[in-house]
């Protein structure tokens, strides 16, 4: 599968320097190509034959999931792009403003095709320095896009001061501690910076301990979103895990925004990464162990209303050795009634 | 079969092919002249015995089918819709849309949709109307007299009547999104196939619905037999046929044929006459299965890409494909 395209889904409100930062792309040099997906054809000043025009048209799927929904027109434009897979690097979809990110996300997750096709590179949300706090005050969108990014890219730097930047980094690192920051002023960071890096590429941002991480809730009170995590020593069931994480996410999936975790397995020399959006999961093996390296499991949820105890004795009961009757009753608190 | 020499294959020794390099989207036979038609990603058109290449789109071709009279049709990623004979021309232009799918038909229509349209052409390239929809159109089919359109789309497909002074649709409509669509050959009932890997059908008399699933991917390929007693389907390790007679689909398995090389059947297309269906398989393996008896014979040896297009000519005699990686094949089947 190493010949799945690259996928950076770019989020942002309207306003934040998206416009800006796509047409750097589509005209600077950075020596490569890649096809972007815009919802609204002439906002880009460029002719370009690798600009998709899209319809935003979001479908349900057929699994009796609300939160199940997936970009229709996306399955179609990747299939398409597909025919011409030669001409370019990468795939670039921009969302609208007021979008909620995660059926596109979900596409990437949930369409067999596409699946095989292309993957989720990153998800990089544009935010505006001098407004994120009134964004964040009058919209829930504002916050969710901040909570589903790998990479902000915190624009507008020129209109604030050293304090208000501050200021506004703390409230990104409330809602989500794990994405990776890049300050700029009118969208001007390196391209090569933004777009391409391998951002799912869970062990580097999994091995980011957020600066406070002191065994509290990463929850400052002013936001609905928040984000925890665990580590633990012990080789990881995979069973365990696997049955544990479906149920998991099939009763709190609508909740659980970003799930990420690096994961080391009994009896396997190989670290699994392992990701979902809502209730849309997908993991694989990425590389083996290093001898220098411990052998930790980490995961990450970042979500509304998490019960971090909860999840903490979940994720330790799907250790090896961990006693069969605390794993049984962790199972049991996720599953349907019988 | 992965055991085959390749000089049993039929392509050893029948067969004509040539490696053009890019992604081959559709194939099919000119009405005029026989010749093979092949719609590629880089834009152009190949037409047989010569391979003839033809710069029909600036981006990719998104389909191709063979014209009202002669010579192929194709849409473009570049918002045109074109025809391609003995040379290229424009015959509209949709601008900064997609033109995802065409069909046509020898009574003079042509159809093709751009985003939620659905544009219908005459043989002349007049533009005779515009058929809107609730959401993108998917796939789109002509029944076998030229008589009616009908387009897939999101919770199910729009069937309209082609001469109709007031056009409104009969909407069939299932939950769910649709792609691939194909009539039955005697226009009793439309099937499409689905984003969830299943395919729903209509019997049109009474709006019976049919539900056809277990796929392990989406099905993109929908052929029915010439008399239409069976639905041979892509998506699955073999060739999946529903039966259309004794009371079927509903409440009967499938048949399946040519599977146990754990390869996924990506195309399928029926004979235009004989209960034969040629299949081709993602290892690039084509073959040609009688489903009576289940008997297989090998045609195209794996190796050269998925197989991403397939067709038969208007007689049966000669079968052509196409590849992902942009390998373009006929072989002729006529009796020697």
């Amino acid at each position: 599968m190493t010949d799945q395209v690259p996928v950076t889904v770019l989020t942002g409100y309207l306003g934040a320097g998206k416009t800006t930062l796509l047409n750097r792309i589509l005209t600077e040099n950075h020596g490569k190509k890649y096809a972007v997906v815009i919802n609204e054809f002439g906002e880009l000043g460029v002719d370009n034959d690798l600009v998709v025009d899209a319809d935003e048209e979001v479908f349900e799927m057929n699994n009796g999931c609300i939160c199940c929904t997936v970009r229709g027109d996306l399955i179609r434009i990747v299939a398409g792009l597909m025919k011409r897979r030669e001409k370019f690097d990468g795939i670039i979809v921009e969302t609208t403003g007021l979008a909620d990110p995660a059926p596109v996300a979900q596409t990437f997750f949930a369409d067999e095709d596409v699946k095989r096709a292309a993957k989720l590179d990153s998800i990089v949300t544009v935010v505006d320095a001098k407004n994120l706090a009134a964004r964040l005050a009058d919209s829930r969108e504002a916050e969710e896009q901040i909570a589903f990014a790998d990479l902000i890219l915190l624009n507008k730097m020129d209109l604030v001061n050293a304090e208000e930047a501050a200021e506004v980094e703390r409230r990104i690192r409330a809602i989500n501690p794990w994405a990776e920051i890049i300050r700029s002023t009118k969208s001007d960071a390196p391209v090569t910076s933004v777009i391409g890096r391998d951002s799912f590429n869970l062990e580097k941002i999994l091995e980011r301990e957020p600066d406070f991480l002191s065994g509290e809730d990463n929850h400052s009170h002013d936001t609905e979103v928040l984000s925890v995590s665990f580590k633990v020593e012990n080789p990881i069931d995979p069973e365990r895990f696997n049955a544990w994480i479906t149920q998991l996410l099939a009763a709190k999936g609508q909740d659980l925004l970003r799930t990420k975790g690096i994961l080391a397995y009994a009896n396997d020399d190989r670290r699994f990464a392992f990701q979902a959006v809502h209730m849309l999961a997908d993991g694989d093996y990425i590389r083996k162990w290093r001898d220098d390296e411990p052998r930790h499991s980490r995961i990450v949820f970042i979500g509304r209303d998490l019960n971090r105890p909860q999840l903490r004795r979940g994720f330790e009961a799907c250790q090896v050795g961990a006693p069969s009757s605390n794993y049984e009753a962790e199972l049991a608190r996720w599953s349907p009634p019988s | 079969m992965s055991e085959t020499a390749e000089h049993d294959f039929l392509f050893a020794s029948r067969g004509d092919g040539r490696e053009l390099g890019a992604y081959v989207v559709a194939v099919d036979f000119c009405r005029a002249s026989g010749a093979a038609g092949f719609g590629l990603g880089d834009g152009s058109v190949h037409i047989g015995p010569a391979f003839t290449a033809h710069q029909a789109h600036k981006g990719a071709v998104l389909s191709l089918c063979a014209d009202v009279t002669s010579g192929f049709l194709t849409g473009g990623d570049d918002g045109k819709l074109a025809h391609t004979g003995t040379e290229s021309t424009v015959l509209a232009d949709y601008g900064s849309r997609w033109v995802e799918h065409v069909a046509a038909h020898p009574e003079g229509v042509r159809a093709a949709s751009v985003g939620r349209a659905l544009h219908l052409l005459d043989g002349a390239g007049k533009p005779l109307k515009s058929l809107a929809h609730p959401s993108t159109v998917a796939g789109i089919a002509i029944d076998a007299k030229a008589k009616r359109v009908a387009a897939s789309h999101y919770n199910g497909a729009s069937l309209w009547f082609v001469g109709a002074k007031e056009d409104k649709p009969r909407l069939l409509e299932w939950k769910g999104s649709h792609a691939a669509i194909a009539f039955s050959p005697d226009g009793t009932h439309v099937v499409t196939a689905m984003q969830e890997m299943s395919l729903h059908g209509w019997r049109l008399a009474d709006g019976q619905h049919m539900r056809m699933s277990g796929y392990p991917a989406k099905t993109h390929f929908l052929s029915f037999t010439a008399k239409g007693r069976w639905l041979a389907t892509s998506g699955a390790e073999s060739v999946v046929l529903w039966p259309f007679f004794g009371g079927g689909p509903m409440g009967k398995a499938p048949s399946e044929l040519a599977g146990g090389d754990d390869v996924m059947c990506t195309a399928v297309v029926c004979h235009p006459q004989h209960e034969v269906v040629a299949a081709g398989f993602g290892d690039g393996l084509v073959l040609i299965a009688e489903i009576a008896s289940g008997k297989v014979v090998p045609v195209a040896p794996p190796g050269k890409g998925g197989i991403s297009a397939l067709r038969w000519n208007a007689n049966g005699s000669m079968l052509a494909f196409g590849t992902d990686k942009g390998f373009c094949g006929t072989v002729d089947l006529a009796k020697r």
